[in-house]
């Protein structure tokens, strides 16, 4: 029996959880958008919120613009298991589309205009009031961008006959679509269950979301590993 | 001891477990605004259209019936008539749909929007199972195919389908008792 | 008709029964004024809700003649749904 000569991708799946893990700091420690201000406060709570973040916000989301090019090696890693599945390699180029043109309001929307309010804390509560409303509704309504991919790494699981992920994580990744959906509420409740603080809008949706992380790390490094006793 | 068969596979059992899960923290949230401002929602729940809550569930618990036969006539292998209760079972799923998308067109027609706490629980709940709904067709179209290839024609796969469409008439079930009817 | 379908069939029956006569519980159907709540009413169409739910797993999702841990486990999803909606409801 050969064994392949995987290096590079074992390396990859442990940058993997380690790329997603400076993310998670960069979002709940020093940027403070998850979990999210809330949104039903007035301008001048929002400037305070400001001010109170605002060298953490700095620090936090210039190291985002730096460090956002990981993706690209994050996503590429799933593309990559994807084309060794026996169906097309359209929806490995599916999965990388989808998850790059979430990237755009998902994280560089809400980086610009945070990064703008941090900038003249002195500006107009009205201005500043409105960058924290279109930051916080672009990052976290903007996740139907992403449904696509989920999509079609769902269907390619479904059809693949390689078995390179399990099928229980196809379905997973449809409750992603599921909870997904249900966030594009959040841009009609500035409060209660369905705002982007909301118990279902986004705490349910983020034991989801940590579930399906969790287990793509996991089934990630399983694939190599399977990959290397080839 | 009589043998145990599990129905269908473990990785659908995932997904239908996981699956009720979720609708069950949905539930909860809703009952705990439903507890928290119970007279605002008994006023907007008068506005929902009972019989047509009971058509639907009629017509989602017939649908699973067709489709539980289907499973077993897969299994004696009479393929034909398995075919037919799935194609039933199918356009029970689809009267559904159009019912609760006319049920939807005069509730927000009549002013029962998402402004409305109660009926932005209605829209998301519903609107999520309908969802399910969709989806489940789709699975029950995988199974036609399934069953339409003479290579093919295994009971596993009917049942795999079978599983997820009686979730969905499970979660309907339940949503008419905490919506429709419960006070 | 095997002896298995004709039990589907009477589950079905008695799925088609329970809700209409659930619905014939509900509040618009009965009083033409402003739906009052009712506590014996809700309890009764919750209990009938876990009946019709667990005729579905047991005999639809045929969990009836499934392995110990799925009969276990979707039991403990009906008891901890159906508990803390009563839970709520009544407190």
């Amino acid at each position: 029996m050969t064994t392949t000569n995987n290096r590079d991708v074992q390396w990859m799946t442990w940058f993997f959880p380690a790329w997603y893990a400076v993310f998670g700091v960069i979002i709940c420690l020093l940027t403070r958008v998850t979990p999210p201000p809330r949104p039903d406060v007035t301008a001048v709570d929002k400037v305070a919120f400001f001010a109170q973040h605002h060298t953490t916000i700095q620090i936090g989301f210039v190291l985002l613009l730096i460090l956002l090019g990981g993706a690209a090696l994050t996503n590429g890693l799933v593309c990559y298991q994807i084309k060794r599945m026996s169906v097309g390699s359209v929806f490995a180029y599916g999965y990388i589309g989808g998850m790059s043109v979430g990237a755009l309001p998902g994280f560089l929307l809400v980086t610009v205009c945070f990064l703008t309010a941090a900038y003249r804390p002195d500006r107009n509560p009205e201005l500043i009031s409105l960058l924290y409303d279109l930051g916080m509704l672009s990052y976290n309504g903007s996740l139907g961008c992403f449904t696509a991919a989920y999509l079609v790494l769902a269907i390619a699981i479904l059809y693949d006959r390689n078995e390179v992920f399990p099928k229980w994580f196809a379905y997973v990744s449809i409750w992603q679509i599921i909870t997904e959906v249900i966030a594009t509420q959040m841009f009609v409740f500035p409060s209660g269950p369905f705002a982007w603080n909301g118990s279902i809008a986004f705490w349910l949706a983020v034991v989801v979301f940590s579930i399906w992380l969790g287990a793509l790390i996991m089934l990630l490094r399983a694939a190599a590993a399977k990959e290397a006793a080839q | 001891m009589t043998q145990t068969k599990l129905p269908g596979d473990r990785d659908m059992w995932i997904m239908v477990l996981g699956d009720m899960t979720v609708f069950a923290g949905y539930f909860v949230v809703y009952m705990l605004y439903r507890s928290w401002n119970h007279q605002e929602f008994l006023v907007a729940q008068q506005h929902l259209n009972i019989t047509i809550g009971v058509v639907n569930t009629v017509v989602l618990v017939t649908s699973s019936w067709l489709v539980a036969r289907s499973v077993q006539a897969t299994r004696a292998g009479d393929i034909e008539q398995a075919l037919a209760l799935v194609l039933s079972g199918g356009v029970g799923g689809v009267l559904f749909m159009v019912l609760k998308g006319y049920e939807w067109a005069s509730k927000i027609t009549a002013g029962h929007t998402n402004s409305d706490m109660f009926y932005s629980f209605y829209y998301v709940i519903t609107g999520v199972h309908l969802v399910h709904v969709l989806i489940g067709l789709i699975v029950l179209g995988v199974v036609v195919r399934e069953l339409r290839n003479p290579a093919r024609r295994r009971a596993q796969m009917v049942e795999i389908g079978a599983t997820y469409w009686h979730m969905v008439d499970l979660l309907w079930v339940i949503i008419f008792a905490l919506f429709y009817v419960m006070r | 008709m095997t002896s298995e379908s004709r039990r589907t069939t009477w589950v079905w029956a008695a799925l088609v029964v329970l809700t209409v006569g659930t619905g014939w519980l509900a509040p618009a159907a009965h009083t033409a004024h402003i739906t009052v709540a009712s506590l014996p009413i809700t309890v009764l169409v919750l209990v009938l809700a876990v009946i019709k739910s667990r005729l579905i797993i047991r005999y639809f999702m045929e969990v009836r003649t499934a392995p110990r841990w799925l009969q276990l486990t979707t039991d403990a999803w009906l008891a901890a749904l159906f508990g803390a909606i009563m839970v709520i409801y009544l407190v």
